[in-house]
């Protein structure tokens, strides 16, 4: 593998985890709000 | 109750305690003697190797001993509830602290002081000349690990799996004073037997610090 | 939302950019060649992290003071981000040491404090898992939190004094008093994009921690209305029946 290629897997390497890290938030993100409206309905019944 | 007063008063009943069945004690000795004997099986040192590895093996099991012996420090408080009657007591929450930081000082000095002989022995290291200024290096170390080990003790009781949290908690933060503590004994160990200067001052600085630390926080600790 | 997505693209062109200057724009070191390129991503993910610790150990303090949830709440979010951009750190470090000195590893005085760093942070993020109690959590991790800014520059301080050292010196602060004009620019680009993405990751982190906040807020509620329900006195139709009879 030349140095370029080394340089380049590094880098996309790295920013793939902290991409995945902000996808699995984003879901997360989704769930809690999911879970937050079902209590508010669950609040008004 | 003035504050003084009353950190003696729980300092003499965290001896009364411990002294009725000298469990923690024994229990730390024990450890500490094991480490020390896993080291010649782990490693096989010459008597050369022995005395260059020496201090870190034995600070290690100090180390390691000694997280595991604050831990009972407020564990035990939560049977009962004595802890909630000590928060309710009119004392100011460093004394309570306090008392238990000494109580444990106490402690670990007294198992350091049966276990020092015991590695000279073993291991052929002599002490001749240097025990003075061993107990004080071994003195200043101990207070660093003690109030640590004290406030996170404190910390961990309320959590769950708290007997393996505080040494997780405690050993990275622990890192520095274990550094200071072998290079110190280190140089008393060498040829020309002699402290440290810049490592004393470091280890007296790492004492201070957290102290301070510790009074400051004592009564977040208290509400925690 | 629109606002949302249209700072993400931004920010996606920004590391876009920098990426490009760094590899492509940027002249080459003299000694290292190409791979000392790691070096206008590694440096920026520690001052990303010093960033965002910075603001962990800021919201411990003002949890303390104010008791104000949403410092507690930031607190937990910075750390995590933080262990993150240490990591990041540590993976690119090891990446840029191997090709140059020949190792993964070396506990020279940056290195080691750095791993200890991270211990320590997984370590108060460990601690808030096991604390089940809201307001014990927040008090107990707020008082770690402290411990552990505290202990960082001792540790530091430490591991200098204690002979080794593989880390090359400094280049920005301590360093070379030259340093190329081109390289400056495409690190400060570089320095600008990273910061500014790991503020976005904490922003949403932060987001996450606020709306699981709410939800427990509202399963309280719900739980203190049941309680309430079950709680209440009996109707007057059992016992008028039983007065009805005598």
């Amino acid at each position: 593998m030349s140095d370029f290629q080394f340089l380049f897997t590094a880098w996309m390497v790295v920013w793939a985890v902290f991409f995945v890290y902000e996808v699995s938030v984003a879901k997360r993100i989704g769930h809690v709000r999911e879970e937050i409206e079902r209590l508010k309905q669950q609040l008004h019944d | 109750m003035n504050g003084l007063r009353a950190a003696f008063t729980l300092f003499a009943k965290e001896c009364r305690l411990e002294f009725r069945t000298r469990e923690l004690l024994t229990a730390t000795v024990v450890f500490s003697l094991i480490i020390i004997v896993f080291f010649n099986f782990a490693f096989d040192p010459t008597p050369a190797e022995a005395r260059r590895f020496g201090p870190g093996l034995l600070w290690i099991a100090f180390f390691f001993a000694g997280s595991l012996m604050v831990n009972p420090s407020f564990a035990r408080e939560q049977t009962n509830d004595t802890l909630d009657a000590l928060r309710m007591a009119p004392v100011p929450s460093f004394a309570v602290l306090a008392a238990k930081i000494l109580a444990n000082l106490v402690f670990l000095s007294i198992a350091e002081a049966i276990l020092v002989p015991v590695f000279s022995l073993f291991y052929n290291v002599s002490l001749v000349g240097i025990l003075g200024r061993l107990a004080l290096v071994l003195f200043l170390g101990t207070v660093g690990l003690v109030t640590t080990g004290t406030v996170f003790s404190a910390i961990s009781a309320h959590a769950r799996m708290r007997e393996l949290l505080l040494p997780v908690l405690l050993l990275p933060f622990l890192t520095p004073l274990l550094i200071a503590a072998v290079s110190t004994t280190i140089s008393l160990f060498g040829e020309a037997h002699e402290l440290d200067r810049t490592w004393m001052i470091f280890l007296i600085g790492f004492d201070v610090v957290f102290l301070t630390t510790s009074w400051l926080l004592s009564d977040f600790l208290a509400e925690g | 939302m629109k606002a949302r997505i249209s700072i993400s693209i931004a920010l996606a062109l920004l590391v876009f950019c920098a990426g490009y200057a760094a590899l492509f724009i940027a002249p080459d070191e003299a000694t290292m060649h190409l791979i000392q390129r790691i070096f206008y991503f590694h440096v920026p993910l520690w001052t990303a992290m010093t960033v965002v610790l910075s603001i962990a150990c800021f919201s411990n303090i003002a949890w303390l003071v104010s008791r104000r949830p949403m410092w507690d709440l930031l607190g937990a979010s910075s750390a995590e981000v933080g262990v993150l951009c240490c990591t990041g750190g540590l993976i690119t470090g090891m990446l840029w040491g191997k090709p140059v000195w020949g190792i993964w590893w070396t506990w020279d005085p940056r290195l080691t404090s750095t791993f200890i760093l991270w211990l320590l942070y997984i370590s108060y993020l460990l601690l808030r898992e096991l604390i089940e109690d809201p307001h014990r959590r927040a008090t107990l991790s707020a008082v770690f939190g402290i411990f552990a800014y505290l202990d960082l520059p001792i540790v530091l301080l430490a591991t200098t004094l204690w002979p080794r050292g593989q880390h090359p010196q400094p280049v920005l602060f301590g360093g070379p008093k030259s340093i190329n004009h081109t390289m400056l620019s495409v690190f400060f680009l570089c320095m600008v994009s990273i910061v500014l993405v790991m503020i976005l990751i904490l922003a949403d982190r932060y987001r996450l921690e606020k709306l699981r906040f709410e939800a427990d807020e509202l399963r309280v509620e719900i739980e203190s209305r049941e309680m309430d329900a079950q709680s209440a006195p009996p109707t007057r139709g059992i016992v008028g029946r039983g007065m009805a009879h005598e």
